[in-house]
């Protein structure tokens, strides 16, 4: 199977003479040539940590393919008259069932905001089960292994160790069309993470309800806090030391310089009326609104939020606690939207998941075990929304895609999934690679579920 | 010297080897850095203790100190209106055996096994405080004693059994598609014992002969201990399937029921198949030596300790020394903790004259924190130390991270100078813009409004004393000098050195207290105080 690499893509886009010149010097100071932008677009990635089991949140909802999925999942089965019902729009589409709590989401999907991306994981090239067990393709290695996997979702870099993300990948190859933004590319409300993790551009991480100011520190040059703000910010210029100091002193040095600049702005947001949960969530969804709207005043063109929730990690008390996870998904999400519609940025904002790992379709009691391929949402107007995108597999155990207890061999690649988003984002074809290196092993480049 | 000798150069009868010169005495730098990697953080008085002692001497003293434990503290407390409650006792006896207790070398590793082998109080265990207190207990008494009998406390505790679910673990039952929970069983080996892949015992990765790591065990061994871990939950339950937690259940070792264990039989690491029809004990016992004999074991503990102690990026040689220590004490023992942190805490690489830059490593929040805590006596007039929002004010806290992943993860490389060059900082994964602001307010707050000369405070404020400063402020130097003193060994760069006078300057003579706590906020907040060389 072929698989083009980095250096694969550099010889073919005539930048191997620089790279060989060069040893060291990053794919973004070579490639990357969008923007500028005359537009706005963000990505708001909503990870759910622990691995979903996203099985119980779209369910087949025809006989034939509901009664597999009864049998598979037994006492973690969703009754079929508890199932809120879906109808993708193309023709011939099998009906379909929501988990009873996503009723934010069944709306938007039957308003065509919303789509579902089945059956999807980290993959290195197709993969069959045949193929999976007598080991003729490449495998993303430590499958079933929550960060292993996290990594693969985020990093895409199959059975490659990586230091970058596909967000941070992004926010590279862009960088040279966005230099009047105020804020990084990349902003997280959820702590340090891979995804956006980059050569030469770097994520700034929020709290969950926005920035904060420091507070011994003034702008107004009559306080001794401005001297001490200056201080400070000379202490930390200095260089002092290792590498742990240095290293320390940056995250010091970003803090101070995006304080006041994004706190700033955020504080003169106008009031949003959407109504978000009390969540960790909902106050980072809210906070993500709040900044779109003052996307102007920072001068942003492109952005790429990371907003999280965790608990997904089933293995016990499934069926209490799945209930409040999905609905809290929901919730979160559609108040959110209807945040964008308010902004007028319904068009230029798309929300989409990912999570670990789908989860076994075979109990172990109450619970549920870490498996593979599973289903993803995505949410916004410039979705195609009302329909399902990839091949649902046949729920049952031992079925066509099942390596075992009901994991089921993703049919579609996490790749395709990421190079569609970046796509629409922005990212020129020839530059998915960089973005998906592994998306050339697979046929189709464009899942499609994007409004191109 | 030895060896010239020892090449018999003639003459009659053999000369006596000379004495060996003493050795140079323990300077304060030295006394500093061993302490920090040993202690909740260094203080002057505890710097002249080891200069007295020597390090080695201190080490064996402080083995011999008997833990300081939280279980006794909750349960003596009158009980809360909710269960939950307790969790902030719990987190201040952390606080006060942290920052008081004589048994500090204990402590810090049982810090150290608490973010190796995590329980949380995040999640199930909400509920179940005395079960997370004792737990913390487990960790601190065998912190220096054997880490197979570690291992098995630590597989059989009732937190861990919430925590990650082997607790209520049943044998399969094919007619309903159930199978046994592979939660303990993955995490057991991925982060308390032997990792995903093989390591020699430098810590480097084995290599196939493709040049790919070779994984320590697949998806068909992962279910073989998954069958293992069947059949166990709380003791003394009337059955399997009421088991329902109790103050006193929740404390105790969990209780095999035969009839909810696999008999089958089950396959470990290394080809080992365990027989069909053993007890569920024999099972565990087999599984838990099965884990425990595994090469990886003495390498990657070593390398999980020396980071949370030490250093972040150890060289193969430190990692090789202490590894087969844990592999063979020098008595024929395998897992002696004790000797294993000894021989970490010796080493030459943890205490060079002159360290590379990438020696050491950053201090995680807490212990930035303690250290500060301890060199300025910190006290509320209550007593306690009510931080139980600990993980969200300094994003991390005692048994309080967000997942068995710890609060950071040993991999964690930032981007730039380290990961260019393949270096990791793990405690820079929270150190985030907003961390890192959240930390600079509170030590803000902290120095400026939680202190001695504030009349105002509450029973529960934890307020620091800077009245030596105080008395000496007039003098910047000798201020700037004793802060240094006090927190940097004596040592600081020119560079804070001179922001700081320049900050003094512009502050009256008189104002004693706003120039002791400038200076202390100035040094706490500084990159150099956050490095643990």
């Amino acid at each position: 199977m072929k698989t083009l690499n980095r250096r694969d893509f550099l010889r073919t886009s005539g930048a191997a003479a620089v790279l060989a010149a060069t040893p060291g010097l990053s794919y973004s100071q070579m490639v990357g040539s969008a923007g500028p932008f005359d537009d706005y677009r963000a990505l708001v990635c909503v990870f759910m940590f622990g691995g979903n089991d996203s099985f119980n949140m779209l369910v087949p909802n025809t006989s034939a393919e509901y009664n597999a999925y009864a049998t598979s999942r037994q006492n973690l089965a969703i009754q079929q008259n508890d199932l809120l019902p879906i109808t993708p729009a193309s023709a011939g589409t099998p009906d379909f069932g929501l988990h009873p709590t996503l009723g934010g989401i069944q709306g938007l999907f039957n308003s065509g905001d919303a789509a579902f991306v089945t059956n999807v994981g980290p993959l290195v090239e197709p993969t069959t089960k045949d193929q999976y067990f007598n080991g003729s393709v490449t495998l993303p290695p430590q499958l079933f292994s929550h960060n292993d996997q996290q990594d693969q979702w985020t990093s895409l870099r199959g059975n490659v160790s990586s230091k970058t993300g596909w967000a941070g990948r992004m926010a590279d190859l862009i960088r040279s069309g966005v230099t009047e933004q105020q804020m990084a590319t990349n902003a997280s409300l959820f702590g340090a993470n891979l995804f956006q993790s980059a050569d030469d551009t770097v994520a700034y991480v929020m709290g969950p309800g926005g920035p904060l100011q420091f507070e011994g520190f003034s702008t107004d040059p009559n306080n001794i806090l401005f001297q001490q703000r200056a201080a400070f910010r000379r202490v930390v210029d200095a260089q002092h030391g290792t590498v742990y100091e240095r290293g320390f002193a940056d995250v010091q040095r970003r803090a101070i310089d995006a304080a006041d600049t994004v706190t700033g702005a955020i504080n003169s947001a106008p009031p949003i009326t959407a109504v978000f949960p009390q969540s960790q969530l909902g106050t980072q969804l809210r906070t993500v609104a709040r900044l779109i709207a003052v996307r102007e005043q920072l001068q942003m063109k492109r952005q790429i939020f990371f907003v999280a929730a965790g608990g997904f990690d089933s293995h016990d008390s499934q069926n209490q606690d799945q209930p409040g996870l999905l609905g809290g998904i929901s919730d979160a999400i559609s108040a959110f939207q209807a945040a964008t519609v308010e902004l007028g940025e319904a068009s230029s904002v798309t929300t989409f998941t990912q999570s670990d790992f789908g989860r076994t379709l075979t109990s172990n009691g109450d619970g549920t075990d870490h498996a593979w391929g599973g289903n993803q949402l995505v949410v916004g107007g410039a979705v195609n929304g009302r329909e399902l995108y990839g091949n649902f597999p046949l729920l049952a155990i031992n079925g066509p895609e099942d390596v075992g207890g009901g994991r089921m061999i993703p049919s579609t690649s996490a790749d395709q999934y990421a190079a569609t988003l970046a796509k629409w984002f922005g990212i020129a074809d020839g530059e998915l690679d960089i973005v998906a290196p592994n998306l050339g092993n697979f046929a189709q480049r464009d899942l499609g579920f994007m409004i191109a | 010297m030895l060896g010239l000798a020892g090449c018999g150069g003639g003459g009659g009868g053999p000369t006596p080897p000379p004495p060996p010169p003493p050795p140079a005495p323990v300077t304060k730098t030295e006394a500093f850095q061993f302490l920090n990697q040993g202690s909740f953080g260094a203080t002057e008085a505890e710097a002249q203790s080891v200069i007295a002692l020597r390090q080695d001497e201190w080490i064996d003293r402080q083995l011999q100190e008997p833990p300081s434990l939280q279980l006794p503290h909750l349960q003596a407390l009158p009980p809360p209106q909710f269960q939950f409650q307790l969790h902030a006792d719990r987190v201040d006896i952390w606080y006060r055996n942290s920052l008081h207790g004589e048994d500090q070398l204990r402590q810090r590793v049982a810090f150290a096994l608490s973010e190796i082998m995590v329980v949380s109080q995040l999640g199930a265990l909400g509920n179940l405080p005395f079960a997370v207190a004792d737990y913390y207990d487990v960790l601190a008494e065998n912190a220096f004693g054997n880490y197979r009998d570690l291992l098995e406390e630590v597989t059989l505790h009732p937190a861990m059994g919430v925590y990650l679910s082997m607790l209520g673990n049943e044998k399969p039952d094919p007619v309903l598609n159930i199978r046994p929970d592979e939660n303990y069983a993955r995490e057991i080996m991925q982060l308390f014992s032997i990792g995903l892949v093989e390591l020699n015992l430098d810590g480097s990765q084995k290599l196939d002969a493709q040049g790919q790591a070779i994984p320590t065990y697949d998806q068909e061994i992962i279910e073989g201990f998954a069958h293992v871990y069947t059949g166990w939950t709380f003791a003394g339950a009337p059955s399997f399937r009421q088991a329902r937690p109790n103050q006193s259940n929740q404390v105790l070792p969990m209780q095999l029921y035969p009839g909810f264990h696999d008999t089958g039989s089950k396959k470990l690491l290394g080809g080992v198949e365990l027989a069909a029809g053993q007890s569920g004990e024999q099972d565990l016992r087999d599984a838990l030596d099965n884990i425990f004999n595994h090469p990886n074991v003495g390498p990657f503990i070593a390398i999980r300790l020396i980071q949370r102690l030490v250093t972040s990026n150890p060289s193969p040689g430190y990692v090789r020394r202490v590894a087969e220590v844990f592999n063979n004490n020098g008595a024929g023992v395998r897992g002696d903790l004790g000797a294993v942190v000894k021989t970490i805490l010796l080493d030459p690489e943890a205490h060079s004259s002159m360290p590379m830059e990438i020696d050491g490593k950053l201090k995680e929040p807490l212990l930035r924190l303690t250290q500060l805590w301890k060199a300025y006596n910190a006290t509320s007039s209550s007593g306690r130390f009510p931080l139980n929002a600990s993980y969200i004010l300094f994003g991390q806290g005692p048994l309080q991270s967000p997942s068995v992943f710890n609060f950071f993860s040993p991999f964690f490389a930032p981007p730039g100078e380290i990961r260019d060059s393949s270096l990791v900082a793990p405690e820079l994964e929270i150190a985030t813009e907003y961390q890192n602001t959240l930390f600079t307010n509170y030590m803000f707050y902290q120095v400026f409004a939680l202190n001695q000369t504030n009349d105002t405070l509450e029973e529960d404020d934890v307020y620091i004393n800077f009245e030596e400063e105080m008395a000496i402020a007039g003098n910047i130097d000798a201020l700037i000098d004793m802060v240094a003193n006090k927190l940097l060994a004596g040592e600081m760069s020119s560079t804070l050195r001179q922001e700081i006078t320049g900050m003094l300057e512009r502050i009256p003579e008189t104002d004693t207290a706003v120039r002791a706590a400038e200076t202390i906020y100035f040094v706490v907040t500084s990159p150099e105080y956050a490095y643990q060389r």
